[in-house]
């Protein structure tokens, strides 16, 4: 690529990351961004299977970059096909259907959720959770939810001690990988990587990965102190695995994928008393830490946009799937910027005539004063057609442009430092696995530079906590 | 109401024990079992169905009612004769294939128990096969769920599939769903929510066909 190439493609990249990061902030950018969450969508649109970007990272990278070379977008996920079998296979997760291997290769890849006879945590370990999460995961859940790895106490197997080294080993090649994807996105079509970072609610970590929705139910009727309990000892955890993952530049958000806190799952006192109270000062501390979240809002959240205004004006980025984008629209909008809001169900069955239909009248109201970026309700999977997709964007290029509209970089928040940054009561820090006192207690006395020892261990130790808090949230 | 007002009470408030107890007591007092059925069970769940579409009621109740009323049924549907609860017929309930989504199947499941419906649960990922299956063994309503924008176009085959049957009806439903979308695919009927699935059975097997 020629040098002037390369600034050309510079250019664009800035344009466009001004064009997002403005309509983040609820403001008025040049035109309306659009950030489409596209899934499988991508391997269909670059011959793929589903198979096939599942089980190699590089073509599903490769899709994602097809995608963005082919259609004029401003940011996409670097790989929302984000399970590879590379990692369930090293550790053996059961709760992965995989293509190819437990359904048809032409299909995507699902999470399984047990019932609750075969939940991953039991009714009657609360008390364990609460006292010390990381132990947790690692001494109980791991091992539940691995058909590899061993529990303590049990003999340890040469299988069980290789998956946990492959799991790692895949996990860091799967990470480092991000970061050339994210710069050949930049420089081969001028993309923004749309998100940096993971945030899932207390509430949501109980029912999709440790109790099932079923069992958080129960609970909920039989020993909700203990279900507030362990979702305020998982929120210091929590918001250390979303700060730590963010973007160190505060341009784009942290994704946060609302599943089940919302009318009907729960009922509006639950979320008054449970669901809420443990996310809301995580969303203030990040934003405190100038990091916007997208409230990835799956379902129908009407019930409690109330309290989303309670947050900071500009704190999130609202993303609406089931519910009437106009009325959010109406509820919102002055506070912060919205996205998505185009039924699925339009770009998988319907012509593309309606599709342009829809985001026309999307574009003439919800984005009328900016504040709003084009997506699906949901992410696409391959059912979405492609001449929909370009119907939509070539829509919103038509109809999206602002008279008089602004690129503004984005003003940095104040940063302080709040209790969520604190120990949360339990045994291990955020962060880490073995305490330093720990060790130090087993090592004779320091000489020389001890600082230096105290802090390789640290360091190391804190790949442990990455390791099993990524396989939650993250897997 | 002419049934018991305490089993009636217990079915609402989701009292597994107390639904147990009442049903016992009744069983035991002589009152006829298809009564304890029909005029206390489903009324209760009949309120409970609409009182969750009213948005009174939320997904953590409905699970719990239909807890308490599957104990009281365990006790009650052995002991009915096939003229007392088969008249209302036989309905089959399952996720389409390729569709693991079942939280709200099973409410649809157990709003049409609560109907007083025998009622085959199928499950998640059915086939053509299934449904087949489900029809030979004797029901006449299938009601199809789907969830994923992907999945919901395997309805389309299952109305295929029986279009030629007019002894056979098939009802779909599911969040991506529309009745638009039934009416496209040429399904007997659509229901927005677990309770209307009752009143759109209903409403097939009096031989009228709402979303056709
Ligand atoms: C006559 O017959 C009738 C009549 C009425 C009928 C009927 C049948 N069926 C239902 N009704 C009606 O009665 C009920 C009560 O009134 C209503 O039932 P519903 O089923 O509509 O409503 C339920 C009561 C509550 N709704 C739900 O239970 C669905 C909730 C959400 C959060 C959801 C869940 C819970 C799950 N999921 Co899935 N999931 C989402 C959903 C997003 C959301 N919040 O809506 C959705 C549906 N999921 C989606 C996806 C993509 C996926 N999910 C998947 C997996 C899962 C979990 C396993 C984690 C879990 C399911 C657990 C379970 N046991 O069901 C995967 C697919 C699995 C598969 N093959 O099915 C996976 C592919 C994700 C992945 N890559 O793993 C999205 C679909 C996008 C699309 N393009 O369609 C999705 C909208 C989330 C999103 N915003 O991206 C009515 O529709």
């Amino acid at each position: 690529m020629s040098g002037e190439g390369d600034g050309a493609m510079e250019r664009l990249y800035a344009e466009r990351l001004a064009r997002y990061t403005t309509a983040m902030r609820n403001g008025r950018p040049d035109m309306v961004p659009i950030r489409p969450f596209v899934a499988e969508f991508t391997a269909r649109h670059a011959g793929f299977t589903c198979q096939e970007v599942t089980h190699d990272y590089d073509k599903a990278f490769e899709a994602a970059r097809r995608c963005a070379v082919d259609f004029d977008w401003d940011a996409v996920v670097s790989n929302m096909v984000y399970v590879w079998t590379g990692l369930t296979q090293a550790m053996g997760l059961r709760y992965y259907g995989v293509p190819g291997i437990d359904v048809p290769p032409d299909v995507g890849f699902q999470y399984l959720e047990p019932g609750d006879d075969g939940a991953f945590m039991r009714a009657d370990e609360y008390d364990e959770l609460i006292a010390d999460p990381t132990a947790f995961l690692y001494n109980v859940w791991l091992p539940r939810v691995s058909s590899e790895v061993m529990q303590p106490g049990e003999a340890s197997s040469y299988r069980g001690n290789l998956a946990l080294v492959k799991g790692a080993m895949a996990m860091m090649q799967y990470f480092g990988a991000f970061g050339t994807q994210n710069a050949r996105l930049r420089c081969e079509s001028g993309t923004v990587s749309a998100i940096a970072g993971i945030f899932k609610a207390p509430f949501d970590i109980l029912a999709d990965k440790l109790r099932g929705y079923v069992g958080l139910c129960m609970d909920m009727c039989e020993q909700p102190s203990k279900v507030l309990e362990a979702c305020e000892a998982l929120m210091p955890h929590l918001y250390h695995v979303a700060k730590t993952t963010a973007d160190p530049l505060q341009q784009v958000p942290i994704g946060y994928w609302m599943h089940r806190g919302c009318v009907p799952f729960v009922s509006p006192d639950q979320f008054a008393s449970h669901y809420w109270p443990t996310v809301r000062p995580i969303i203030e501390e990040l934003w405190r830490h100038g990091h916007q979240t997208l409230f990835y809002a799956e379902g129908d959240w009407k019930h409690h946009l109330e309290s989303f205004r309670e947050l900071p004006d500009q704190s999130i980025v609202y993303h609406v799937d089931q519910a009437d984008v106009f009325d959010v629209h109406e509820r919102l909008g002055d506070k912060f910027c919205l996205s998505g809001g185009i039924p699925n169900f339009l770009l998988a069955h319907r012509p593309a005539s309606e599709v342009r239909d829809f985001c026309k009248k999307v574009i003439d109201v919800v984005a009328a004063d900016g504040g709003y970026i084009m997506d699906a309700s949901a992410i696409m999977q391959h059912d979405t057609r492609g001449e929909n997709l370009a119907a939509m964007t070539e829509c919103t290029r038509e109809y999206g442009v602002y008279s008089g509209g602004t690129s503004s970089p984005p003003a940095t928040p104040i940063v302080a430092e709040g209790s969520l940054s604190a120990h949360g009561g339990s045994a291990t820090r955020p962060g880490q696995c073995v305490e330093w006192a720990k060790k130090a207690a087993s090592l004779p006395v320091l000489e020389g530079d001890a600082d230096l020892v105290e802090e390789v261990w640290n360091n190391i130790d804190s790949l442990g906590n990455v390791f099993i808090w990524q396989w939650l949230l993250s897997f | 109401m002419p049934g018991d007002q305490e089993l009636f009470d217990a079915v609402l408030q989701a009292d597994r024990d107390r639904v147990i107890a009442a049903v016992r007591a009744g069983v035991d007092g002589g009152t006829p079992v298809s009564s304890l059925l029909m005029d206390c069970m489903v009324p209760a769940m009949r309120e409970i169905g609409d009182r969750f579409a009213a948005g009174e009621l939320f997904i953590p109740e409905m699970l719990f009612a239909a807890r308490a009323m599957q104990a009281g049924l365990d006790i009650v549907e052995p002991l009915l004769g096939d003229s007392d609860h088969g008249s209302l017929g036989r309905v089959a309930v399952g996720t389409v294939k390729g569709d693991m989504h079942d939280i709200g199947k099973n409410l649809v499941v157990m709003m049409l128990k609560g109907g007083g419906y025998r009622v085959t649960d199928l499950g998640v990922d059915c086939s053509l096969e299934t449904y087949e299956a489900a029809v030979a063994e004797g029901s006449t309503v299938l009601c199809c769920s789907a969830l994923l924008t992907s999945t919901m176009t395997y309805m389309k085959q299952v109305v295929g599939r029986f279009q030629k049957d007019p002894a056979v009806k098939v009802i779909v439903g599911g969040a991506p769903v529309t009745r638009a979308f039934a009416e496209d695919i040429g399904a007997d009927g659509f229901a927005e929510h677990a309770s209307e699935a009752t009143r759109v059975v209903s409403a097939c097997l009096a031989g009228s066909a709402p979303a056709r």
